[in-house]
């Protein structure tokens, strides 16, 4: 029986894993944690279950709960998740929430009483898409640290980095899922944001391969990763495996192929009328290059095999 | 892509008649999930491919096809090319030799260079037919995954030989003796005669603001019908002749290298002099 901590608990794939956990019968406690008020938190209450306010900004907030409610409920393993969503989002702040509260938690737990494990969770975004680059991509793929990347990338890789620079040498497990895009509303994945517009544009004459996964199958892996032993770096692929254009098609998303700058200024205009959250400045490789999460490790050390396959609301998978 | 898989189908079936998909349907890949592989492979596009290229290669260059009993049934394999001809016509003339010789078809990976992966609609066609950008991390993949891959290990330099060159090998490169080392893949040597004469090059502009390395400036506008006799060698079981771990041997891995190059030499010469003419 543990006790767990989930930060960025009031997110969607949050949510689901605070109330998968608590389905577990393995699970003693589970401190959920994010910024929200209490009383606009979680629609759900248990009586293993409480919920708190931290701004995980702030190193001491940071500090006063680990060493605080987490070490009085005896907490063994934290699942981070609390990253900022938006693609747009930049400055110091964002920079806390993305990075500073996880090195924080990365500090304080190697020294923490209880806190034996600490999972965070990564993006496929962190991982350089280029045409002298594999599409199939495994956890040693370079990761894109170029200096002109947005804050979002930037801040995701400096997050992976200062974890898996950690490993081996911390007292306590670092676990980093590095996780292909979840297909549902407040995951912040782009792709979700780009399909869900009334029309999706496209580069003129490419049409790259994506691999989308479920948040059923991202809180699956988390709560293999939070029962399991060990630690390293893992990719966490989705079921479906399609080219871009097949994607809007079982999303029901008309597309239509354009030449980029003309897609640039769609998306930037997009956003300032308070459209969406989808830059194609981000996107702009990945919409040329295919990208496909090599999961190979995560079956065979955590056991994870991605089993739920995205309800495509017009049609489902055509073979497989 | 410019068109859906289904509409793919329509196009192979129009062309090709109802034949071309049912060989296409009988395409053992690994399915991802929604028809494609990984790499973007969909068999509807074989067959629309290969039955776009079925004028030129049966009627235009009629493609005589020598010893494709060599390539292996199953299990990862390198088809190792000499590459000519200022256009990758004879990328296209084996793939579709391959394809067509093979029972079950086999489809050959062609692995091309990084520019290709830059060109619109070209790029995005010839993923759907089963040709994956040079990186290693694509081949090895492909390997591990029991894949046939189609390698021209002159690369650019040989397809953009100049006209005096035509059948010397340029400078060889390994790389595909050490994922064949490393993977126990045998390589099966590909003689192709007749492409070397299709175009003659007689020179070059670079074109450094572009994605694609040069222009070729050839003797003739269109490439002249040549008749190509491709030629496989007996498999070079280098699975046999190394261990995998000699994959980290230069020296080992040259020898292999220049091993299946004297192969690809010698199937050359055999086809050239048994050729009755460059249009026989």
């Amino acid at each position: 029986m543990i006790s767990v901590l989930v930060t960025g608990a009031t997110t969607s794939i949050g949510e689901r894993l605070v109330r998968s956990l608590l389905a577990d019968t393995r699970v003693r406690h589970v401190l959920a944690v994010d910024k929200q008020p209490t009383h606009r938190a979680l629609p759900f209450s248990n009586n293993r279950l409480t919920y708190t306010s931290v701004d995980l900004t702030k190193s001491r907030r940071v500090h006063e709960l680990l060493f605080g409610p987490a070490r009085d409920l005896g907490v063994e393993v934290v699942v981070h998740l609390a990253q900022s969503r938006s693609a747009y989002a930049v400055g110091r702040g964002v920079h806390a929430r993305n990075v500073e509260a996880l090195r924080s938690i990365l500090d304080l737990s190697d020294r923490h009483p209880t806190i034996r494990r600490v999972v965070v969770h990564s993006f496929a975004v962190v991982y350089r898409v280029g045409l002298d680059l594999p599409v199939r991509v495994s956890e040693d793929h370079p990761l894109d640290l170029a200096p002109h990347v947005p804050q979002y990338v930037r801040d995701r890789v400096e997050a992976d980095l200062s974890a898996c620079t950690r490993m081996g040498l911390a007292d306590c497990e670092i676990v980093v899922l590095r996780c292909a895009e979840a297909l549902g509303p407040g995951t912040g994945s782009q792709l979700f944001d780009f399909l869900d517009a009334p029309v999706a544009f496209r580069p003129l004459g490419f049409d790259p391969m994506v691999n989308v996964a479920t948040i059923a199958d991202i809180v699956r892996a988390m709560e293999l990763a939070t029962h399991g032993s060990g630690e390293g770096v893992f990719n966490i692929p989705g079921f479906d495996t399609l080219p871009l254009s097949e994607c809007a098609r079982l999303w029901g998303t008309p597309m239509f192929p354009a030449p980029g700058p003309f897609i640039r200024r769609a998306y930037n205009l997009r956003h300032w009328l308070g459209g969406g959250e989808f830059s194609y400045g981000l996107n702009r490789k990945r919409m040329h290059f295919g990208l496909v999460l090599d999961g190979t490790r995560a079956r065979q050390e955590l056991g994870y095999v991605p089993a739920h396959p995205v309800d495509w609301p017009v049609g489902g998978p055509i073979a497989g | 892509m410019p068109v859906p898989p289904h509409i793919a189908r329509v196009i192979s079936s129009w062309l090709g008649g109802p034949g071309a998909s049912v060989r296409a349907d009988r395409l053992a890949f690994a399915d991802a999930g929604h028809g494609f592989d990984q790499f973007g492979l969909h068999p509807d596009f074989v067959a629309m491919g290969s039955s776009l290229v079925a004028p030129l290669y049966d009627r235009y260059f009629r493609v005589v096809s020598h010893g494709a009993e060599h390539i292996p049934k199953s299990g990862p394999a390198v088809l190792a090319a000499n590459h000519s001809g200022s256009i990758p016509v004879d990328g296209a003339m084996l793939w579709t030799d391959v394809y067509r010789q093979t029972d079950p078809p086999r489809i050959p990976r062609p692995v091309a260079d990084y520019f290709v992966s830059t060109l619109p609609v070209i790029s995005t066609l010839f993923a759907r037919c089963g040709v994956v950008g040079g990186s290693r991390g694509n081949a090895r993949a492909l390997l591990e995954a029991g894949e046939l891959l189609m390698i021209f290990p002159e690369g650019v330099p040989g397809i953009g030989k100049h006209f005096s060159q035509r059948y010397r090998l340029q400078e060889w490169r390994q790389g595909h003796c050490e994922l064949a080392i490393r993977h126990g893949a045998p390589v099966v040597p590909v003689g192709i005669v007749g492409a070397e004469e299709q175009m003659p090059q007689i020179a070059r502009v670079p074109l450094p603001f572009s994605p694609i390395p040069y222009l070729p400036i050839t003797a003739t506008p269109l490439p002249l019908p040549v008749r190509y006799h491709i030629w496989y060698g007996e498999p070079i079981r280098l699975d046999r002749d190394y261990r995998p771990e000699d994959a980290d041997d230069p020296e080992k891995v040259r020898a292999a290298a220049a091993r299946v190059k004297a192969a690809v030499q010698a199937l050359l010469d055999r086809g050239k002099k048994e050729r009755k003419g460059i249009f026989k």
